[in-house]
């Protein structure tokens, strides 16, 4: 890749009047799909769900603390939990073919990974049917149906993206439907991970999960653990109200053990940037001592050899005792 | 159906006028061959053309043409060397000028450099960040991810690169492009 790079005003410059214009022409006598303009929003939904476990830097693994940012604390009253994958109540997925195991999960998706194939199942309302079959249309030029196939039992459609990329959308089903996707193999085998894929009972689909995975009963007692391991190291529990930790959207023990070290952290960090803007230097020293043990709390340590997050939580705390917290620290932990 | 074709129209040329320098510099700043960012420019808008009742307005409209653009590179990255169809002179064009970019790069080469060290995703978001000028939110918009995840992702990558550098980061990028400079058939 080349090592200069432009800024907009140098491209502004750059002498392209008649490729730019032409362009635009061309684009433009291309048929248009025929849409009202006040066509619902885009039903393109990238896979915010895909959270990498444990194979990435797994930073990533903090999408937990969106509910904080979206406005829900932890205790707040939120919205109806959703069925897990947001499947029709009490249904889940499981996939029984050897090698695979779950890579990600979240409440509207599941990922199988094995090696560096991935299949993607994600989980839709019917609402949104329609224009995503339409966009999947657009896979191809000039835009066609999908190949009919089966799925689950059901009718669907198939696409290539190419000849290792392939997705499926199977017709809606008590006001859901799913799309799965499945990248590094090839169309036959990708038809074969199909067929092994198979609905199950919510607690079959809990049952299958690997070791770790916090499921919707046994968040609280699994949070409570995680604090009590972290009191027993630091001394001290949350330093005001203990938040509930019973609603979220986090399934692994990665993305749940951030949610709930997230939160005691931030609440320590919150009291010690409190006390120092009113010079309350008891506190401060309260606050540094707490977050110093942050390198012994049994959960960072359990989540040290999956992701980054303990690193940036612990620098955080070093950046606390040396007196110099950054104010964008909240971004960092997700606060 | 008339009425609105031709505001569809006119909307498209106005996305077309105010975003193209920006795409084109996206693509740019992430190819080998220029003529390879007219591709991926011809791409990004034929999509927005065919798509575009679903373009948000107003300031989510750039993050959601680099998101575009993104996945258009991707697929040439992976291998997709289909040529567009369309934008042969903008390629043409592309591959004879020769800008002078003494006074005009978002970023030094060292620092370029420098950034190559990082690991892929770290790279990306701080791309993002010092070369489109991106914040935590709008980056989060391109890439399909939760505001919350990339915050300390784009905090961890600017620590590692001050660790390459063996200073501090750039400040953030470039301003966008605020006054485009309009092609003649754009042009009122």
């Amino acid at each position: 890749m080349s090592t200069t790079k432009l800024t907009d005003e140098a491209v502004a410059m750059l002498p392209l009047e008649a490729g730019r214009a032409e362009l635009l022409e061309e684009i433009m006598t291309t048929v248009a799909p025929d849409r009202p303009v006040t066509a619902p929003e885009s039903p393109r939904r990238p896979s915010r769900w895909l959270v990498p476990v444990a194979a990435a830097a797994a930073v990533v693994a903090i999408a937990a603390a969106t509910i904080w940012s979206q406005g829900l604390l932890p205790g707040e009253e939120k919205s109806e939990v959703a069925s897990p994958l947001n499947l029709p109540e009490g249904q889940g997925i499981v996939l029984d073919a050897p090698g695979w195991t779950v890579d990600a999960l979240n409440s509207d998706g599941i990922m199988f990974r094995k090696g560096q194939a991935e299949l993607e199942v994600t989980t839709y309302d019917a609402e949104d049917y329609d224009s995503y079959v339409e966009d999947r249309e657009h896979i191809y030029d000039p835009p066609a149906p999908g190949e009919p196939i089966q799925v689950l039992g059901r009718d669907a459609q198939m696409w290539a993206y190419s000849p290792d990329d392939h997705a499926a959308i199977r017709v809606v089903e008590d006001g859901h439907w799913l799309e799965v996707r499945g990248s590094g193999m090839d169309e036959a085998a990708y038809l074969d991970l199909l067929d092994q894929l198979r609905l199950t009972s919510q607690v079959e689909f809990e049952a299958s999960l690997p070791n770790g995975y916090v499921t919707e009963g046994g968040r609280q007692a699994a949070a409570d653990k995680i604090v009590r391991d972290i009191r027993s190291v630091s001394g001290k529990g949350f330093p005001g109200d203990t938040p509930s930790f019973a609603d979220g959207d986090a399934k692994d023990r990665y993305q749940f053990g951030a949610e709930v070290v997230g939160a005691y952290a931030c609440a320590w960090l919150e009291s010690y940037a409190n006390a120092v803007s009113h010079d309350q230097q008891g506190q401060v020293d309260e606050a540094v001592a707490v977050l110093g043990t942050s390198r012994e709390w049994p959960i960072l340590r359990e989540m040290d050899a999956d992701g980054d997050y303990p690193e940036v939580l612990w620098q955080i705390a070093d950046e606390a005792a040396a007196g110099d917290l950054q104010d964008s620290y909240p971004e960092g932990l997700g606060c | 159906m008339r009425q609105r074709l031709e505001e569809r129209e006119i909307a498209f040329r106005r996305l077309y006028a105010e975003h193209f320098d920006a795409v084109l510099g996206f693509a740019l700043r992430r190819v080998d061959r220029p003529e390879d960012a007219a591709d991926v420019t011809a791409d990004t808008f034929l999509v927005a053309w065919r798509r575009l009742a679903h373009v948000p307005p107003a300031h989510e409209t750039r993050p959601w043409l680099y998101g575009v653009a993104r996945r258009v590179l991707a697929n040439q990255r992976r291998g997709d060397r289909r040529r567009s169809a369309l934008g042969d002179r903008l390629k043409r064009e592309l591959a004879t000028c020769v800008p002078d970019t003494s006074d005009h790069v978002v970023q030094q080469a060292d620092v370029v450099a420098a950034m190559r060290r990082l690991s892929g995703r770290d790279q990306e978001v701080l791309e993002l960040h010092l070369w489109e000028g991106l914040e935590s939110r709008e980056i989060a918009e391109v890439l399909g991810i939760p505001t919350a995840v990339v915050r300390p992702r784009l905090s961890r990558a600017r620590s590692r690169l001050r660790e390459v550098l063996g200073n501090d980061p750039p400040p953030a990028g470039h301003l966008p492009s605020k006054t485009p400079e309009l092609a003649r058939k754009e042009r009122p």
